[in-house]
């Protein structure tokens, strides 16, 4: 059985932090894999979608998202309008207008971003089941039972906020 | 450590503060869009199929602009405050500064370089802006919707 920490030591995952404003306090945790932070990179150094949909780049489009759920702001406005997703397989998938990103939780208000996409390309291509597949063999490949993996699917199964 | 992966306990995603200010900003007027809707929603049933009817526009084009996949321009904020009968408010200040805070990052990883604070980090240099939408019904009583 693997902990959190034993993940980090290992090098699996690593803990994404970004600034948050003068009176906020982290309300959430998030954490991502190698692969996951080198894509963050790409996106730091100006990587963009061809064809750009939303206002903002891409990377200020992660940087929103990523803000927002580590200060416990609200995910979800109604069925239409939500920045957060569950899949089959206890996966659940981040959304920006020009990105996707998968992952799971390891606890309530707790996530592990595994994969990031352009949107475009994830809707085009139909990447979802590749997606789920591989984070759930990752899982496995990192000996993650029950005990790192939230399997609910309800929003309030993986949020408290 | 498991094999081919370095270790980086943890990552800062840092954007850089004009990039950072910039999408934080276009993000909360859009939420406060959706947050405003939701509250007429289930307040007055106001659907995006009236608030497109009100504004003489087709539907997807107000999905696309709460979705944040179109442009919302000063315009169209206003339109869709006036459809949803909501009163705009907007600001500039000064942000304020109190002992114990978070301190903004110094460095930026994107080509604004290094910032610089004059005064020694105790002020941000940059200008906070808050919008919030406000019923106009609640400021007017209970005046009807247009």
């Amino acid at each position: 059985m693997s902990t959190i920490e034993d993940l980090v030591a290992a090098g699996a995952i690593s803990r994404i932090e970004v600034e948050l404003n003068g009176r906020e306090q982290a309300q959430r945790l998030l954490y991502g894999t190698p692969d996951f932070i080198e894509w963050l990179r790409k996106l730091v150094n100006g990587a963009d979608p061809e064809n750009r949909l939303g206002q903002s780049t891409a990377a200020e489009q992660v940087d929103q998202l990523f803000h927002l759920f580590l200060s416990g702001g609200p995910l979800i406005h109604n069925r239409q309008f939500r920045y957060i997703r569950a899949e089959e397989n206890a996966v659940w998938e981040l959304k920006t207008p020009d990105t996707r990103i998968f992952g799971w939780f390891m606890r309530r208000d707790c996530f592990v971003c595994v994969f990031g996409d352009w949107a475009d390309k994830v809707k085009d291509h139909d990447l979802y089941r590749g997606y789920r597949i591989a984070i759930r063999r990752l899982r496995r490949q990192l000996n993650i039972d029950n005990t790192l993996c939230v399997e609910g699917v309800e929003p309030g199964d993986v949020l408290s906020v | 450590m498991l094999r081919g992966w370095s270790q980086v306990t943890s990552f800062q995603f840092d954007i850089g503060s004009r990039a950072r200010n910039a999408g934080r900003f276009i993000g909360r007027v859009r939420d406060e869009l959706l947050r405003a809707l939701s509250e007429r929603k289930k307040d007055d049933k106001l659907s995006q199929q009236e608030l497109a009817k009100k504004l003489d526009v087709h539907r997807s084009q107000i999905n696309r602009q709460l979705t944040g996949e179109s442009n919302l321009t000063l315009r169209s904020l206003a339109d869709l405050a006036w459809a949803m009968d909501m009163e705009i408010s907007f600001e500039l200040k000064k942000p304020v500064v109190e002992a114990g805070q978070n301190q903004p990052v110094t460095t930026s990883t994107i080509g604004h370089g290094q910032i610089k604070y004059i005064d020694g980090g105790k002020r941000r240099a940059s200008l906070c802006q808050e919008l919030a939408v406000a019923p106009v019904a609640a400021r007017r009583g209970n005046e009807s919707l247009r």
